[in-house]
């Protein structure tokens, strides 16, 4: 194991590139609000779970792979952004310097 | 102005007589009879519960008892009597109540059944277990994630395919053509069949299952099609359909009375023949 990574680590990593990629389909505006939408539902469910309880995480998995699939689609043009989110965003925000 | 007071007036009047009557049918019925009171009857059910929201807590069999006199005959109307009653919680697929949606589809007492057709036992002393469909992702309680088997039913293009139908007018079909369809099109794809079947559980990925399979039988013995070619080629191969085993599980289970098993030993041996 070269990169140290588990099997299951590395596709919750891939599941997290391809959803931060996805982010580039879409309008400039509302990227701010994907992203950090994305960026919330990971640390937090990863926060939440045990890194044992590998049922959870596969469960977590295929629930995020099927949102990835509708949020891909080219007509959803925006995401709505939650109050929790905002109030994440504000505490992490120094953390925040993506793009 | 004044025919119109006129009528209001004798329809207050109409209403007014109507009470009057109700009340004397109501009295002298309450004089004949008194209802027979049922004795109480309690069943225990043990439900599959696992919810989401709590991903790192394991499913667990919750029991419920309810009284079977105050309950319909179905374990339909058993589980809607708890979600009513007990716990607004539980969460189940159901439509049409009468067999035909297919959405009621779950594991009760080992056999994969729609609940809306299964009588419940009225023998209080054993307990009733219903899990969801064995096999497949739950996406609550009782709800399995059917999204494979609708993707796997949409590969087989589930429509009439023809280049040349005949215009402005009907489609015909001998009585002999629309025969070798009975006991095929009446599939609900409740999903009972292919959950049953065990080379289904561990080869979900590459077979098709026997719900996609008749279903794909049904488009090749139909007389109007004519990509029946096409639609064997695609299945001429190790894993689509040749992972049937014959093990007959699908016949036994199906709540339709339908035989899956025996459309696909008409598919192999059409495609052996070719």
């Amino acid at each position: 194991m070269a990169s140290g990574h588990s099997g299951l680590q590395k596709e919750v990593l891939a599941l997290y590139r391809s959803a931060l990629r996805m982010v580039r389909t879409k309008p400039v505006a509302t990227r701010p609000s994907f992203r950090l939408f994305i960026r919330y539902s990971f640390k937090t469910q990863a926060e939440s779970i045990s890194p044992r309880d590998v049922s959870a995480i596969e469960h977590l998995l295929r629930k995020g792979r099927r949102q990835l699939e509708t949020y891909e689609d080219i007509k959803v043009r925006n995401i709505w952004v939650s109050k929790a989110m905002q109030e994440w965003e504000e505490k992490e925000g120094g953390r925040r310097n993506l793009q | 102005m004044q025919s119109l007071i006129a009528r209001s007036a004798f329809v207050r009047s109409q209403a007014a007589r109507v009470p009057v009557v109700r009340t004397f049918a109501s009295s002298a019925a309450r004089f004949q009879a008194t209802p027979a009171e049922k004795p109480v009857l309690q069943k225990e059910f043990k439900i599959y519960r696992w919810n989401p929201d709590q991903p790192a807590e394991k499913p667990t069999l919750q029991s419920y008892t309810i009284d079977l006199n105050q309950c319909g005959p179905m374990i339909l109307d058993a589980l809607i009597k708890i979600k009513n009653e007990i716990d607004p919680t539980l969460t189940f697929r159901r439509s049409c109540r009468e067999g035909i949606c297919g959405s009621c589809a779950m594991n009760i007492n080992g056999q994969n059944t729609l609940a809306c057709l299964c009588r419940i036992e009225r023998d209080s002393g054993k307990d009733s277990k219903i899990y969801p469909l064995p096999h497949m992702y739950i996406v609550k309680d009782l709800v399995p994630d059917l999204t494979l088997f609708y993707k796997q039913y949409k590969s087989i293009e589930p429509y009439l395919k023809n280049d040349n139908p005949p215009q402005g007018r009907e489609f015909l079909q001998s009585q002999e053509d629309r025969r070798k369809l009975d006991g095929m099109y009446e599939c609900i794809l409740c999903a009972c069949c292919s959950t049953s079947c065990p080379s289904y559980w561990w080869n979900q990925d590459v077979y098709l299952g026997p719900a996609t399979l008749m279903a794909a039988y049904r488009w090749i013995a139909d007389s109007r099609d004519t990509y029946k070619a096409e639609r064997k080629e695609k299945l001429q191969n190790e894993m689509s359909l040749y992972r049937c085993h014959t093990i007959f599980n699908c016949a036994r289970t199906c709540p339709k009375g339908l035989n899956p098993a025996q459309a696909i030993a008409k598919l192999k041996l059409e495609l052996a023949a070719e």
